[in-house]
């Protein structure tokens, strides 16, 4: 990044390479979302199940998170929950980015095509995003295939946008118009010359998604239209935590807001560092 | 902007000693009817219609009292209630209540088919203006439930906006209605039951979250709390829980899956469930006090019947719970082994699975769907909760087991659950259940000659020695809990005796709202 030439001379050397620390950030990012998939997997037997001995209980050596209204652990269903979010993330940000690639590809197959794409993507992103969302997970009849649907249906204009931008300075270069002087066809001139350069743009476009995803997803399940409810799931369990705090439980809703937001801010890291790995202008620094 | 001579006003306003008898009364306590108020088409047939009266009343005992009628007799042959009114009851637009309107209402109601079930009144006849009569086409011991909840609506004004805008002969009438916000009630100065203590009453509705803030903020006076969080109440607010029939249990497919269908096109029946041996194994396994004390925080009573205690139960049927071991033997016996050692039993190739449905936004029924899965696991039966919308608990209640509630001041419900005349009508026998003893029974019941010679006949239904629909004998349901109906309370507030409560958290207890009293100045 150009901020890091302003960096003063003063720190130690591999400070001030703003690749090695991307580097880093991006390990530590991986560590905590094995971990938490990891952890989610190895978790005991009757981890998850109700138990009336042990109601409301706040944290405490044998229940590091306290436990909710139905006695079942919050550390491990807050885990269960991370590792389903961090699943549905994955399974809409890749559908999300699918669509669009081919969306933003197409855009290059002539003025038409263009103009379509770029309507499309203008209407998508004029309407509120969680409005949308909502009407998408309501016509699915809700459960986490609504979920998943909703959020891929709706995370793509951005991308697409970007994707379409990069695309036409490509194809507005002398190279392509050569290739196409020369007789290769639209799509074997998307497959050569877009597909690759744009490969950078569409993995950070894939990371940075993720973090929207699963916080969508944990808003649907908050307002009762994601995963049903005694599923273990981030907006499940903040939304039964609302009745609970008033009464004093404030631990209830602690770990799966905190959990939420780590691993939020570990994938929007891990983009980050991606970013300034792959970016080219990353290396003037 | 400042305003000294208002703001004194204001202050003084509060600082002088209110009228104890002139405090608006707020209720948050839910149960606002989605079409409106009209008794016709059921407003008031669990609990309480408010603004109409209906021609007899429970009182706290849950004895029959004469509300509009001032006395009823039944005749010989069971078919002909005749019942003398009052000659001062009149509606809150100052018209006099006469028997037209009876039989007005009575008639409109047969013709309508609302949840007010009348389909077994032949004709309702005013004989003079305080005198009516009511014919059945069978006798019917259980109609007389109906004329202590069908509220009386006048013949002269009632029209399509009824619902909206009720006219009665009830304790209130009503000021405004805001539908999902609140309701506004004022007395009724016509009514012929005496001075009600408040000048005003609002229903909010909302959330059970806004009702409870409502409470902490000290402007609600009575609040519907959800039995797990009733214990912290707010000061100011004292903690009751009422005694009820609302029941939570297991309703289970009664019969195999052979391809048959409802009207609608879901299927009906569940190959594991209708073996006896699964449903009784489930009514042994399950440890209900554990279940009252997960789901309930302990404010309840496990049940074993669908009307625990009430004059029609039959103690005989239960069989005790908590008993893994019994449980275990039972499905020996019957056949379900782990042949492949994954913890759930098969039997001819077929697991001991079914799901469990609740609906997703009842947390009472998740905490109890969630609590009887864990405790079926031990004994080698796989129940999957599912948190589903009513409308797919409705496609799927046929053929797998759904967390159902009922419970009512009225046996007509025991017909309902277990005949077969009522396979997959509604929420009724949702299983398809039919036993043609148990349906004699029930039927011997309803034609008893008079409501006590009928109690031995429903008992006889539940369980008479070699068959009957309870966990002794065909095991059609396994009920886990009776609810207690959990409220905060002004400490100002005294609501007096108060029955068991019917199905319906919330409007029952406005039932005896005319003999409320402020305590407090």
């Amino acid at each position: 990044m150009s901020d890091a030439t302003k960096l003063p001379l003063c720190l130690p050397e591999h400070l001030r390479r703003p690749q090695r620390r991307a580097k880093r950030h991006g390990i530590v990012a991986l560590a905590i979302l094995g971990a938490v998939l990891a952890g989610a997997v190895l978790l005991p037997d009757g981890a998850l199940s109700v138990n009336a001995a042990t109601r409301a209980q706040p944290p405490q050596p044998a229940h590091l998170m306290g436990t909710d209204l139905l006695g079942r652990d919050i550390a491990a269903r807050t885990l269960a929950a991370l590792a389903q979010s961090v699943q549905v993330g994955l399974l809409a940000a890749g559908a999300s980015t699918i669509m669009a690639v081919v969306l933003g590809l197409a855009a290059t197959f002539g003025r038409m095509a263009d103009h379509v794409v770029g309507l499309l993507t203008e209407l998508a992103l004029g309407l509120p995003h969680f409005v949308l969302l909502i009407m998408i997970a309501f016509a699915m009849g809700g459960g986490t295939a609504g979920v998943v649907v909703a959020v891929a249906l709706t995370h793509w204009p951005r991308l697409a946008r970007v994707l379409r931008h990069e695309a036409q300075t490509i194809a507005a270069s002398d190279y392509v118009a050569i290739s196409r002087a020369l007789g290769r066809s639209r799509l074997w001139v998307a497959r050569h010359h877009l597909a690759q350069p744009l490969v950078p743009q569409i993995v950070a476009g894939f990371i940075v998604i993720f973090p929207h995803a699963i916080l969508h997803e944990a808003g649907l399940s908050f307002i009762g239209l994601g995963i049903e409810p005694h599923l273990p799931s981030i907006g499940v369990m903040l939304s039964e935590s609302l009745r609970e705090i008033m009464a004093g439980h404030w631990w209830v809703a602690a770990a799966p807001g905190l959990g939420l937001m780590l691993v939020a801010l570990t994938f929007e890291r891990f983009g980050e560092a991606l970013r300034q790995l792959s970016n080219p202008a990353g290396e003037e620094a | 902007m400042f305003r000294p001579l208002s703001t004194m006003a204001i202050a003084l306003s509060l600082m002088l000693p209110v009228q104890a008898d002139a405090r608006p009364l707020v209720l948050a306590i839910g149960g606002e009817p989605d079409g409106g108020f009209d008794p016709i088409m059921g407003w008031g047939h669990y609990g309480n219609p408010l603004f109409q009266s209906t021609l007899l009343r429970y009182d706290a005992g849950l004895n029959l009292i004469g509300d509009l009628a001032e006395d009823w007799i039944l005749s010989e042959d069971g078919l002909v209630w005749q019942l003398r009114l009052r000659g001062d009851a009149m509606f809150s637009d100052g018209t006099p209540l006469t028997a037209e309107d009876v039989a007005f209402t009575y008639n409109t109601a047969r013709a309508a088919g609302g949840l007010a079930d009348l389909t077994v009144l032949k004709e309702a006849r005013a004989l003079d203006a305080t005198t009516v009569e009511l014919e059945l086409t069978e006798p019917r011991i259980t109609f007389v439930s109906r004329l202590a909840t069908l509220g009386i609506v006048p013949a002269a004004s009632y029209g399509s906006d009824y619902a909206r805008y009720p006219v009665g002969s009830g304790p209130f009438k009503m000021v405004e209605w805001r539908e999902g916000e609140q309701l506004v009630v004022e007395p009724n100065p016509h009514w012929h039951g005496g001075a009600i203590a408040f000048e005003r009453v609002s229903f909010v509705f909302g959330s059970e979250e806004a009702g409870q803030a409502l409470a902490r903020t000290g402007t609600a006076d009575l609040v519907a709390v959800p039995p797990s969080l009733a214990d912290a109440a707010p000061s100011g607010m004292k903690v009751l829980h009422v005694d009820t029939v609302d029941n939570r249990g297991l309703a289970f497919p009664m019969v195999f899956r052979t391809g048959g269908t409802t009207a609608a096109g879901t299927p009906i029946g569940n190959d594991v469930t209708a073996d006896r041996a699964i449903r009784v194994a489930i009514n042994q396994a399950l440890d209900r006090e554990a279940l009252v004390a997960l789901a309930l925080n302990g404010h309840g009573r496990p049940a074993t019947g669908p009307a625990d205690g009430l004059p029609w139960d039959n103690p005989e049927a239960a069989i005790p719970g908590n008993d893994p071991a019994a449980a275990m033997e039972t499905l020996e016996t019957g056949g379900w082994t782990d042949t492949d050692g994954d913890g759930i039993r098969e039997k001819d190739g077929l697991r001991a699975a079914f799901q469990v449905l609740y609906p997703a936004s009842d947390s009472t029924r998740q905490a109890l769907a969630l609590g009887a899965s864990d405790q079926l696991r031990e004994i080698g039966i796989d129940a999957q909760p599912s948190g589903s919308s009513w409308d797919e608990i409705g496609a799927l209640m046929h053929s797998e087991v759904v967390v159902l509630g009922w419970g009512a001041h009225d046996p007509s419900e025991i017909f309902y659950l277990h005949h077969g005349d009522y396979a997959g009508v509604d929420y009724y026998n949702t299983g398809h259940y039919a036993n043609p003893t148990v349906d004699a029974h029930l039927e011997a019941a309803e034609a008893a000659p008079s409501f006590d010679a009928s109690l031995a006949e429903w008992k006889a239904a539940a369980w008479d020695g070699e068959t009957g629909f309870s966990l002794k004998g065909d095991a059609t349901w396994a009920w886990m809990v009776n609810l207690d109906h959990s409220y905060w309370v002004s400490d100002c507030l005294d609501l007096g005796p108060l029955q068991v409560h019917p199905h319906g958290h919330g409007f029952p207890i406005t039932h005896d709202l005319p003999s409320w009293r402020w305590t407090c100045e």
